[in-house]
């Protein structure tokens, strides 16, 4: 990995107002966890951590949101800028560029979800056996989820100048609407995908939560985005033309 | 620690750095660039041209970031786009003034050093920050620089490697005059060493004392090449003037006018203004007319080889 570039990128992305805000909304879902233990509510916790806290909060919106932020920050802001053409006008294959860059977007989204689903797990399973366990499958599922998504947005940020409007179409109307109204079309949402993973490891009752995706096809599909998106980006950015404006 | 002094020697390439070949770019219907072709060796090109001529579209695809529509951009032999590989030889200074706000100068440029991977990346920062004379600022961030510091920093980061080919779009925007004079010192004494520099400015000043050669591209066309004084000799449509001052003006104007070559003439005061079609007519016919009259010739001055009078007639034409 070309050190230089991450540690150029992520000097980048930690100095962003952006990402600031992002570490302010992860105390959201803590916040949620300690609401919910406070006021002792029916629910079991289990449950509440997987299909609230987890599934909806975290797997939902959180996830998503820090990986669209971090990754169309990462290349996108350059090329919006006009500082990628620093980067892009060194001898250095394309690969060398693209995947430093992907490795800290999928590398801080990981940092703080995983921050944020085992404290805000912990707080609200208060020790129980089940909690635990859900915890577990979704800290692998969101350590997945980091990558896909990161992989995803990189992508969306050297196809399009508007890759955050994109991807937040991607995020609350393809994910949140489409896939629940038409349920075939969750073989194409890396959400399900990572529902599955945490379904898949956390080997709970299916009374606790269920994953909408076989997990094994999930992780199948979560493989070959992330290296169609790869590549895709890559290739993009062999064929990188500089605008009028830049 | 003080820098260590630049290398003085490029080494050998092809004899044409950068080969232009029928480039021709379009946008749908909209042509940029039309048919365009020329070479450029050792020394220091400009590229002039009204704004939206194309100047930037054909210093984007000499650098390997647009594709030429049609026809080829080699440069050092290989062709530019496509082709990372050409950057190790060619150092690119953008227009656009942003920088990483984030990084000091000697961040910004080491990085540079970093990514091309020279062995000695502290080495060579130190010794292309010394040349653009901005090492007092250099632990500065980027992002609180003036627009002139910007320019040089861009510019050392361009140079970290010793390349052979350096493009620069509008390099002197922003610098004051004491800061262009010391880069367009810097500029000569790299074209000295065998280096190919193109750059383009619409400060038609900057290209008169810098450059040795221009490129005018006027609405996507190369409309001329070359030493600008010998562009404007070729301008046979258009009279060549000269200023004289000799021991008599009005008798030397009364013979010129009898000149076939000469067009006009102009007596004002001290000052004789003589216009001629034929540039090398009347340089050759001048100073005999003038011995054979008894008049001393003081001063031929051209009037109009000034890069602004070719440029204008280009542009116009």
């Amino acid at each position: 990995m070309n050190m230089p570039i991450a540690w150029l990128t992520l000097r980048q992305l930690l100095g962003a107002k952006r990402t600031l805000l992002l570490v302010a909304a992860a105390l959201l879902p803590i916040t949620l966890a300690i609401v919910f233990r406070l006021t002792d509510p029916d629910v079991e916790p289990a449950r509440f951590i997987a299909q609230t806290l987890l599934g909806r909060l975290v797997v939902g919106t959180m996830l998503p949101l820090a990986a669209l932020v971090v990754g169309t920050a990462a290349l996108g802001s350059e090329i919006e800028d006009g500082t990628a053409v620093y980067l892009l006008s060194k001898p250095l294959p394309r690969r060398v560029i693209l995947l430093p860059k992907l490795a800290v977007c999928a590398g801080l989204t990981l940092a703080m979800m995983l921050v944020v689903t085992v404290v805000a797990g912990a707080i609200a399973a208060g020790g129980e056996e089940d909690g635990a366990a859900v915890i577990l499958g979704f800290a692998v599922a969101v350590a997945a989820g980091s990558v896909v998504y990161s992989a995803l947005f990189v992508l969306l940020s050297v196809y399009t100048t508007r890759a955050f409007i994109s991807g937040l179409i991607y995020v609350f109307l393809w994910e949140q609407v489409v896939t629940r109204i038409f349920t075939g079309t969750r073989i194409l949402s890396v959400r399900q995908y990572t529902i599955a993973v945490a379904d898949g490891v956390a080997h709970v009752s299916s009374s606790v939560f269920d994953g909408n995706l076989d997990t094994w096809k999930a992780v199948v599909m979560m493989v070959v985005v992330t290296i169609a998106a790869t590549y895709f980006a890559i290739r993009r950015l062999e064929r990188f033309e500089i605008g009028e404006t830049a | 620690m003080p820098a260590p002094p630049p290398p003085t020697a490029v080494p050998a390439g092809p004899a044409a750095a950068i080969e232009v070949a029928k480039v021709s770019k379009w946008y749908g219907n909209v042509v940029a660039v039309n048919d365009i072709s020329f070479t450029l060796g050792a020394g220091i090109t400009g590229l002039l041209g009204p704004n939206g001529a194309g100047k930037s579209t054909m210093l984007h695809m000499l650098s390997g970031f647009l594709r030429p529509s049609a026809g080829s951009v080699r440069v050092l032999g290989q062709s530019a786009w496509k082709n990372p590989a050409i950057y190790a030889q060619v150092g690119l200074v953008p227009e656009r003034e942003a920088v990483y706000p984030f990084l000091t100068g000697w961040e910004f440029v080491r990085l540079s050093a970093r990514l091309q991977g020279l062995p000695d990346p502290d080495a060579a920062a130190r010794r292309a920050i010394a040349e653009v004379d901005l090492a007092s600022a250099q632990d500065r961030p980027t992002g609180g620089y003036s627009k002139g510091m910007k320019q040089r920093v861009k510019i050392a980061a361009a140079i970290v490697h010793d390349p052979r080919i350096l493009v620069l779009d509008e390099p002197f925007n922003g610098a004051d005059p004491r800061q262009r004079l010391h880069m367009m010192a810097m500029l000569r004494r790299m074209a000295a060493e065998g280096r190919t520099i193109v750059f383009s400015s619409h400060i038609l000043e900057e290209v008169e004392r810098l450059a040795e050669d221009v490129l005018v591209i006027v609405s996507g066309r190369l409309a001329a090449s070359g030493d600008f004084r010998e562009i404007r000799r070729l301008m046979i449509d258009r009279p060549h003037t000269f200023n004289v001052r000799s021991s008599d003006n009005r008798r030397l104007a009364a013979v010129l006018v009898g000149v076939p070559a000469v067009t006009g003439v102009d007596l004002e005061d001290t000052r004789l203004s003589v216009r001629s079609s034929d540039f090398g007519a009347l340089t050759r016919a001048l100073a005999p007319l003038a011995r054979e009259a008894g008049v001393s010739l003081f001063e031929v001055l051209p009037a109009d080889e000034s890069l602004e009078s070719v440029f204008s007639y280009l542009v116009k034409r």
